[in-house]
């Protein structure tokens, strides 16, 4: 997938920025956390941080990995035949993850819609989850499309 | 009317073709998991477990401890740690029979416990020993042989890729699963250290002695890997003693390695770029197959067909001991064409249940499935570590690395065995420490 149109690069780019934001704001909140605790200044609310940051980084990373085709599979039939069936075949997985994604992004979007007006809130820091819940729409619609556009492209 | 059992054993199937074609595992378990609760249940309950689950999944407090881990790895990676182990322990036993092959072994437990993985074990250890011992006129068979086994340390020994998912698909601590894995990991390097001294017994020119390295120059080598033991030691050793939870205990450990690298001059922006680059991608192909795995668990759950096997053992008069063999005989057969993370998530939901009906703990189920799960590694067809090995050498014939393993599968599976008939070898740790 190198001959990304300039779009889809930058979308990539901000998704591994974002993603990255996330893990080290992770680190960043579970050290504060650790410090905190061993020396009598307990930073409240440390886990709240980690889990808005582990969203994040999710979301993004599932994206990253569809856009760079580096999902794990098996390869033991796909490697004997010809470069022509194991396109097709790719190509047949592809759709089928697209579709699955899909259903994924749907069910997502429903029990956020369910959620929307309930304002789920975090215990300690008041994160409020519903645009945890959107973000996670939103990149779960990413990655079905990122499949869906993989099985109509042949493999260059 | 096709009973649920049925239904359930339909779904394992089609995953089992759907994988074969090449679908991505993750959307393999995930399609299988969402038609069959969609069949079972209805479409409206497939579609919004699909959007609870994969939430619950990316929100999960306990998981983030994956992507430190491997941020950890990768930046001790760009600090140049990977050599560091073989290097020491090549300079200190290496001029022995055999020892550059049991520095290898020393390598790749040392590593592992960076890494958390087979393949980035035994890549990157093989890289510096496979080339040493070749010019040490080490027998082909020997040298990757040592390796392809070795690297499988890295997929047990903490911190442990394969157990941190175990743990969130089983719901296990995940500091009582890493601590569990440290004595049979360790042993697990003891009986390869030993394998290799028998086969040089018998075959003493597979693994010629060399000239010992003086004692100036194997001291600065040992100074080079205190800064990384240290790091390793601090996090394993106060995830077991409880100073840190995991993801703790894994934040801890990509500061200290961050300072580790800084200290070692190599903290760039295009070095922590490429960790956190290479983080993401891991990452996200864990989660897909995670949310995947919980969605074809559920699928199972409803089938009933769990209850359906252990049942039959029950019947039968069947000792937990024989169950135990048959799951092994499965997991390996299995082994022989699904890669070691797929083969976790496919049969945990299936076997797990069986094993604590059983009597059997899932922590020790945990170690057991792992080490099982790391046999595919080596032995054939799929065997990952072989292709790995001659990836790193094009003049190895795949035939000639698979031979080289014998020796090891053979004392693979007498450690299984004594895992199976002493699970204390597992337990023993964790209630010693009291690890939570």
């Amino acid at each position: 997938m190198s001959d990304m149109p300039k779009r889809e690069s930058t979308l990539v780019r901000f998704a591994t920025l974002l993603g990255s934001f996330g893990i080290l704001a992770a680190t960043l909140a579970d050290g504060l956390g650790v410090a905190g605790r061993h020396t009598g200044i307990p930073f409240l609310g440390s886990i709240e941080l980690v889990q808005a940051a582990v969203v994040l980084l999710a979301a993004t990373s599932m994206f990253v990995v569809t856009v760079k085709g580096g999902h794990a599979t098996v390869h033991m039939l796909t490697a004997r035949l010809s470069a022509q069936r194991a396109d097709l075949l790719r190509r047949l997985g592809a759709l089928l993850s697209g579709l699955a994604f899909l259903l994924i992004a749907a069910g997502s979007a429903w029990v956020a819609a369910e959620l929307w007006s309930g304002f789920e809130q975090t215990e300690l820091l008041h994160i409020p989850l519903r645009w945890l819940r959107l973000v996670w729409v939103v990149f779960a619609l990413l990655v079905a499309g990122a499949f869906l556009r993989a099985a109509l492209r042949p493999q260059a | 009317m096709i009973s649920p059992e049925m239904i359930g054993l339909i779904g394992m199937a089609l995953l089992l073709v759907l994988l074969t074609i090449g679908v991505p595992i993750g959307m393999g378990l995930a399609l299988v998991g969402l038609g069959g609760i969609a069949w079972m249940i209805s479409p409206e309950a497939a579609v919004i477990k699909a959007g609870v689950t994969s939430f619950e999944i990316i929100s999960k407090y306990e998981l983030g401890v994956l992507p430190l881990f491997l941020l950890m790895a990768h930046l001790c990676f760009a600090a140049g740690a990977s050599r560091d182990f073989f290097d020491v322990a090549a300079k200190f036993i290496g001029h022995r029979r055999g020892g550059l092959a049991l520095a290898s072994i020393m390598g790749c437990a040392g590593f592992g416990a960076i890494s958390g993985s087979s393949l980035a074990t035994v890549a990157t250890i093989g890289s510096v020993a496979l080339p040493e011992m070749k010019k040490a006129g080490y027998d082909d068979r020997l040298a990757s042989g040592a390796l392809a086994a070795g690297g499988t340390l890295g997929a047990l020994i903490p911190p442990s890729g394969a157990l941190i998912v175990y743990g969130i698909i089983a719901e296990q601590s995940i500091g009582k699963l890493f601590t569990a894995a440290v004595i049979p990991g360790l042993s697990q390097a003891l009986f390869y250290l030993i394998t290799i001294l028998v086969v040089c017994a018998f075959r003493p020119g597979w693994g010629p002695a060399t000239s010992r390295v003086a004692w100036r120059e194997r001291m600065p080598a040992l100074r080079k890997i205190i800064d990384i033991a240290a790091l390793i030691v601090f996090v394993i050793g106060g995830l077991m003693v409880g100073w840190f939870t995991p993801t703790e205990a894994a934040s801890v450990g990509v500061i200290g390695a961050m300072l580790l690298l800084a200290i070692r001059g190599g903290f760039t922006r295009v070095a922590l770029s490429d960790a956190l680059k290479e983080t993401l991608r891991t990452t996200g192909m864990i989660y897909v197959v995670i949310i995947g795995a919980m969605l074809f668990a559920t699928f199972i759950s409803v089938t009933g067909i769990t209850d359906a096997l252990s049942g039959a053992v029950t019947q039968y008069n069947a000792s937990p001991v024989v169950a135990i063999i048959v799951m092994t005989l499965v997991l390996l057969l299995l082994g022989s064409f699904l890669d070691g993370v797929a083969l976790m998530l496919l049969t945990t939901p299936i076997f797990l249940p069986i094993a604590t009906d059983l009597g059997y703990s899932a922590i020790w189920f945990g170690i057991f499935l792992v080490r099982t799960m790391e046999l595919g590694f080596v032995h054939p067809p799929l065997g990952m570590n072989i292709y790995v090995v001659q990836g790193i050498d094009k003049s190895l014939s795949v035939g000639t690395i698979f031979r080289g393993v014998i020796p090891f599968l053979v004392s693979d599976f007498l450690h299984l065995a004594l895992l199976i008939a002493f699970p204390a070898m597992a337990l023993w740790l964790p209630a010693a420490l009291g690890a939570s």
